[in-house]
């Protein structure tokens, strides 16, 4: 039996809503199957006030093992360092996730929020968000980077805005059942497993994407949505294509770009205005290419996937 | 074979570039917020306005600047039906020809 305690800091829920969405294993899975005692969690907890309070401060003194610490949302950190702005159980939120953090076998950031701050830590960031061990791309975040968690592992990173609910469900089994030692994590401590691959991997406009040939409209069934819509599945590091939303489907294949949401910079540029769903350029040019791939390469490439382009390529076709 | 109606509009867009047609190639926009503001100038020109569309746009019958670029390898050509993709031109076009929205 691990015992799971799940906390939400700056949240919109969303993550929390994917988890309860699991299918491969459902989060029922994980307490009938899997052996996992969800302690507490926003949506499912019993515990109120005082209660909850005397749980807490069970699972930090030890008298409730706590094997692994879910926590979801920023850290928020506002006004002026105090966390004042987000209290729960009588303190500041923030006081709870470092003394929880302190006693847990394991420490599992949930979502961007969590893991580098996402859409709160945006400039100006004026809740002073941060992310357990990450605030964007810097290492540090509320935690420190030097942070371990008792298991001897830094925060196990899950992002996603929100994470695939089986992203989350297999992570947690996998650290429940003593397998966290085969989680390989890579420079931002997510799971490689789920990963190391991009959200291109699997895309069914690749063909597109080969012979360049550009969607210039949203749900357009021909062409890559990545020349004209922003689309950021060259250089996302999710499996959004391997592992489908609801098992059938993702955002390219519906006609959607990536929006990149696993990545710490998420969401991009700030989103300054003419940044979303658009291309960024330079002299025609994308500022962001595919990870690998130089300039040079680029127009080499594109001047001959033209040439070779086959006329089915420029059709309308299924891509779902 | 008959010709088409891209044909025929093909042949007047490239009759009207050869007339000497004077189109706006400069400034090539350098970021997306330029780009956008050609894409503005293109919306407000009534949809018939075929000469309006080759001069905004800064279309040239020939390959353009240091790197001769063309239509070819543009990401909005449609090589099978010699055509511009990108919504606000939608046009038939030559592959050897280019104009200041050109991307890749």
């Amino acid at each position: 039996m691990a015992n799971l305690l799940w906390l939400q800091g700056g949240a919109c829920s969303g993550n929390t809503m994917s988890f309860l969405n699991a299918e491969e294993p459902s989060a029922c899975d994980l307490v009938t199957d899997f052996g996992i005692n969800v302690l507490w969690h926003p949506s499912l907890g019993m515990e109120l006030g005082d209660n909850l309070q005397q749980l807490l401060r069970k699972c930090i003194s030890g008298e409730i093992k706590l094997d692994i610490f879910v926590f979801e949302g920023t850290v928020v950190n506002a006004p002026n360092g105090t966390g004042e702005w987000n209290r729960f159980a009588g303190r500041p939120m923030r006081d709870w996730v470092r003394e929880l953090s302190d006693a847990a076998d394991f420490v599992v950031a949930i979502g961007d929020c969590a893991t580098w701050g996402g859409i709160p830590a945006t400039a100006p960031n004026p809740s002073e968000s941060q992310g357990l061990q990450f605030l964007k791309r810097g290492h540090g975040g509320y935690l420190g980077a030097e942070f371990k968690s008792k298991a001897g592992l830094p925060v196990i990173n899950i992002p996603g805005c929100p994470a695939h609910p089986d992203w989350v469900t297999q992570i947690l089994v996998a650290v429940a059942t003593g397998r966290a030692g085969d989680l390989a994590l890579d420079e931002f401590q997510r799971p490689k497993t789920f990963f190391q691959s991009f959200t291109q991997t699997g895309c069914t406009r690749n063909m597109h994407f080969a012979y360049k040939v550009s969607a210039t409209e949203f749900g357009q069934r021909k062409g890559c949505l990545f020349y004209d819509l922003g689309c950021r599945g060259p250089m996302t590091h999710s499996p959004c294509n391997r592992i489908l939303w609801n098992r059938v489907s993702s955002k390219t294949r519906a006609g959607m770009p990536c929006m990149g949401c696993t990545e710490p910079e998420f969401p991009f540029f700030d989103l300054a205005p003419g940044t979303v769903f658009k291309t960024q350029t330079v002299m025609g040019v994308p500022k962001e290419l595919p990870e690998g791939v130089d300039k040079t390469g680029y127009i080499k490439l594109t001047g001959a996937a033209k040439a070779a382009a086959p006329a089915w390529a420029e059709q309308d076709i299924f891509v779902v | 074979m008959s010709k088409t109606d891209d044909d025929m509009l093909r042949e007047k867009i490239a009759k009207i570039l050869g007339n000497g047609l004077e189109t706006q190639t400069e400034p090539f926009p350098e970021d997306h917020n330029q780009f956008d503001e050609v894409l503005r100038e293109l919306r407000q020109l009534p949809s018939d306005d075929l000469e309006g569309k080759l001069v905004v746009s800064g279309f040239v019958d020939h390959p353009y600047g240091d790197e001769q670029q063309r239509c070819l390898e543009c990401m909005y050509y449609l090589v099978h039906r010699r055509w511009c993709d990108l919504p606000e031109l939608a046009v038939p076009v030559e592959p050897e020809w280019w104009c200041r929205l050109w991307r890749i």
